[in-house]
């Protein structure tokens, strides 16, 4: 019998069960090597927000102190943050070896995430009303990019989240699957580290005129 | 010599759940730090101050939430993380180095002589 189909019970449930095989320990230094990657990513759309903020063809373009709106962004800020934390409790409720309270806080999580997507989504219709798109000016292409690159990412998370859910309620928790959750989390904690930077560079320092 | 088993499990037991609650309080504590921070940035915005004090510190308290969230949530803190901070520190290196060349170029030097021409 290999290590990975042991029965675990509280007792012998390793302290740090996302590490305790060879492949959970790859994988956490491969998403990490992934991540590096990310950054890289997001800082080049970074600089070519920063590049092209309120670069409009006329004056009668919207520009960044026009658009947004701080209490939108601040409940966006909040419920992405608020996430983050609630995958914190995932991962505790995982390291106890209590998979129900593992897929409980990992449902709270989905739920916040799609709270935070269905208000980016109001907000983008939003601005397109307001004539902002895509196409109508190079500083709206900038900005949809950013913000709409790292809007994927958050739908990306939430189909990741749910489909680990659903494949592993049957199966309770193992070696096997522990891995899974936690490589999970650090990339749903990563697009809050993210969202960070797009509330200060974006909205704040958008506000600010 | 059974019940010295049981009573060893036991002990192990209340021992690890000690550490865990402790752990989970650190990352309470972590994420009101987080959430006060977060409070203070749009409260700076909001009061209308003088942009060139509010625009670094507003970028000092973002740069202080990711710090706490690889090093908290994201438990860079623990051991064993050399690669991981070896690959983050050169994606944050290229990052930096992107955003610094792209202002310099487009708001604030004249590289190739474009203006002055």
């Amino acid at each position: 019998m290999s290590h990975e189909e042991a029965k675990f019970t509280a007792d012998n449930w390793p302290n740090h069960p996302e590490t305790a095989s060879m492949e959970g320990k790859n994988k956490l230094v491969g998403f990490w090597v992934f991540l590096g990657g990310e950054v890289a990513l997001f800082a080049s759309l970074f600089a070519t927000y920063l590049a092209l903020k309120d670069a409009v063809p006329s004056e009668d373009h919207l520009l960044a102190k026009d658009l947004f709106h701080l209490p939108l962004a601040f409940v966006m800020t909040m419920l992405l943050l608020t996430s983050s934390l609630t995958s914190v409790y995932a991962l505790y409720h995982m390291r106890n070896f209590n998979a129900k309270g593992l897929f409980l806080w990992i449902g709270i999580t989905i739920l916040l995430g799609l709270g935070f997507l269905g208000l980016e989504i109001y907000e983008f219709v939003e601005y397109v009303h307001q004539g902002h798109t895509f196409r109508s000016s190079a500083f709206g292409s900038a900005f949809y990019f950013l913000v709409g690159t790292h809007g994927f990412h958050v739908l990306i998370g939430l189909v990741w989240l749910t489909l680990l859910i659903f494949r592993n309620r049957g199966r309770g928790l193992s070696i096997y699957n522990a891995h899974k959750f936690n490589t999970a989390a650090l990339y749903w904690h990563f697009i809050d580290v993210v969202w960070v930077f797009i509330f200060t560079v974006v909205y704040l320092m958008g506000a600010l005129g | 010599m059974s019940q010295q088993i049981n009573h060893d499990a036991q002990a192990l037991r209340e021992y690890r759940k000690r550490k865990s609650t402790k752990e989970m309080r650190m990352q309470v504590t972590n994420f009101a730090i987080m959430i006060f921070v977060t409070f203070v940035a749009f409260a700076l915005v909001a009061a209308e101050l003088p942009k060139e004090f509010v625009i670094p510190v507003i970028l000092g308290l973002a740069v202080l939430q990711v710090v706490l969230q690889f090093y908290y949530f994201m438990h860079m803190k623990a051991e064993k993380h050399g690669i991981s901070k070896l690959f983050m520190i050169t994606g944050v290196f290229f990052g930096l180095s992107f955003v610094v060349t792209f202002i310099y170029i487009v708001w604030l030097g004249d590289p190739l002589f474009v203006k002055t021409k």
